[in-house]
């Protein structure tokens, strides 16, 4: 297997599990022959969490399974410390939640799960293993490649002048990210989806779409146009 | 508590909507605890933002009101509402009183025990998605509520047809492209 990898965080995880795309997410992994990551905190949301909950428990369990197949993977695999991404973590939280400051102080906007995936992606860029970001949430999105467009977002949102540390938010730039909807349409494409029909990759853009990836209308039509 | 003059009018505004019955302005004015909850953060305001929607919720359902045990849930909602009044005026916080309405209110025997729960449950998810809507992300806005991403994602996702890619965005191609690159 090649030293490339594909971070999950935890949006886009949930878009495939929710859209019963287990499958595609282990044909995929073949396919790309790298590793399909995902951080310890990260695991807490997709997995610990739902299993405490029967209403998502198979969802828990079904995304354990992948895990216990390796189609999922923790950060040693490419020989990076659970250590090492504590403190990556603990980095990008301070900056990405002390970037944005209304007249009451700093807007906290991610969490744990977010801000290793972004430390974990730091680390193996450092070390020259390509790698990219799967992000179906908008926020994270946002902070790494429209700053400006989500300081305007929440200027709109919560009624408020927000200043923006500029210089703080370049640590973000060198990320690259994609998300589910793309991986779908990859899968499409290598003819790795296990359901045929005519509609189908619609079908799974829309399904993707409201389970929780971002995906404006514009976006959908062209993804149609591409089939 | 942050902002405790803005909560101290919606939960003044709010008891008087709840004696005209008027359900459509507690609505509005658990729209403006989304702003707050979204700044602030803070557990005691997001609790505003829970309670105020739950109330809402709880008044418009016509049916719930011919459930054994309505009069006393309903009379508890009064108390609670006066409470936090009057300790909001006298500058103490409130926290604590909103923990225990809500233990108190959702402590009920019969059929109606589920109904509020549920509603409960619905608000927090109805005020996480405002959260998320107003920029913050969404695990670290589940993480507020305390609900799963699942949930919220689910929820999040029923609402994004308004949702445009912003200038500077990535396009739909170039992800496609990135991907493409690091499959070969």
């Amino acid at each position: 297997m090649k030293d490339k990898a594909i971070i999950f965080d935890a949006s886009t995880i949930i878009s495939f599990a929710m859209a019963c795309m287990y499958e595609e997410l282990r044909k995929l992994q073949k396919n790309f022959g790298g590793h399909f990551i995902i951080t310890r905190d990260v695991k807490k949301e997709i997995i610990d969490k739902p299993m405490q909950i029967p209403r998502f428990q198979l969802e828990g369990i079904k995304l354990q399974e992948l895990v216990n197949e390796k189609v999922l993977e923790f950060p040693d695999v490419l020989g990076v410390k659970d250590s090492e991404i504590n403190i990556g973590t603990k980095k990008v939280m301070d900056i990405a939640n002390s970037s944005f400051v209304d007249n009451r102080g700093k807007i906290k906007l991610i969490s744990e799960g977010e801000a290793s995936c972004v430390a974990l992606s730091q680390i193996l860029n450092a070390r020259k293993i390509p790698n990219v970001l799967a992000i179906d949430e908008r926020t994270m999105r946002s902070l790494c490649e429209t700053p400006d467009g989500l300081k305007k977002h929440l200027e709109r949102k919560m009624h408020t002048k927000i200043q923006v540390k500029k210089e703080k938010l370049h640590f973000f730039k060198e990320f690259k990210i994609i998300r589910s909807v793309e991986l779908a349409y990859i899968a499409y494409k290598k003819g790795l989806i296990g359901t045929k029909g005519k509609n189908i990759l619609s079908s799974l853009v829309n399904a993707l779409r409201f389970k929780g990836c971002s995906i404006s209308n514009d976006e959908i039509a062209e993804i149609k146009k591409m089939k | 508590m942050k902002e405790v003059e803005n909560i101290l009018r919606i939960f003044e505004e709010a008891k008087d909507a709840i004696n005209e019955g008027n359900t459509s302005k507690i609505r509005a004015l658990s729209d403006h605890t989304n702003n707050t909850a979204s700044r602030t953060q803070d557990p005691d305001n997001i609790a505003v933002a829970v309670i105020i929607y739950s109330i809402s919720k709880f008044l418009e359902r016509e049916n719930y009101k011919s459930y054994p045990g309505w009069k006393k849930f309903y009379k508890n909602i009064i108390v609670y509402i006066d409470k936090i009044i009057s300790e909001l005026k006298n500058g103490k916080e409130v926290g604590g009183t909103l923990k225990s309405m809500r233990g108190e209110i959702e402590n009920i025997s019969g059929k109606l025990r589920g109904y509020i729960h549920d509603v409960f449950r619905k608000a927090e998810i109805n005020k996480a998605s405002k959260i998320y809507e107003h920029g913050i992300s969404l695990e670290k806005t589940a993480n507020l509520l305390g609900i799963t991403m699942f949930e919220l994602a689910g929820y999040a996702g029923q609402k994004q047809e308004n949702y445009e890619l912003e200038a500077n965005e990535k396009s739909l191609k170039q992800r496609i492209k990135i991907l493409d690159n690091i499959f070969r």
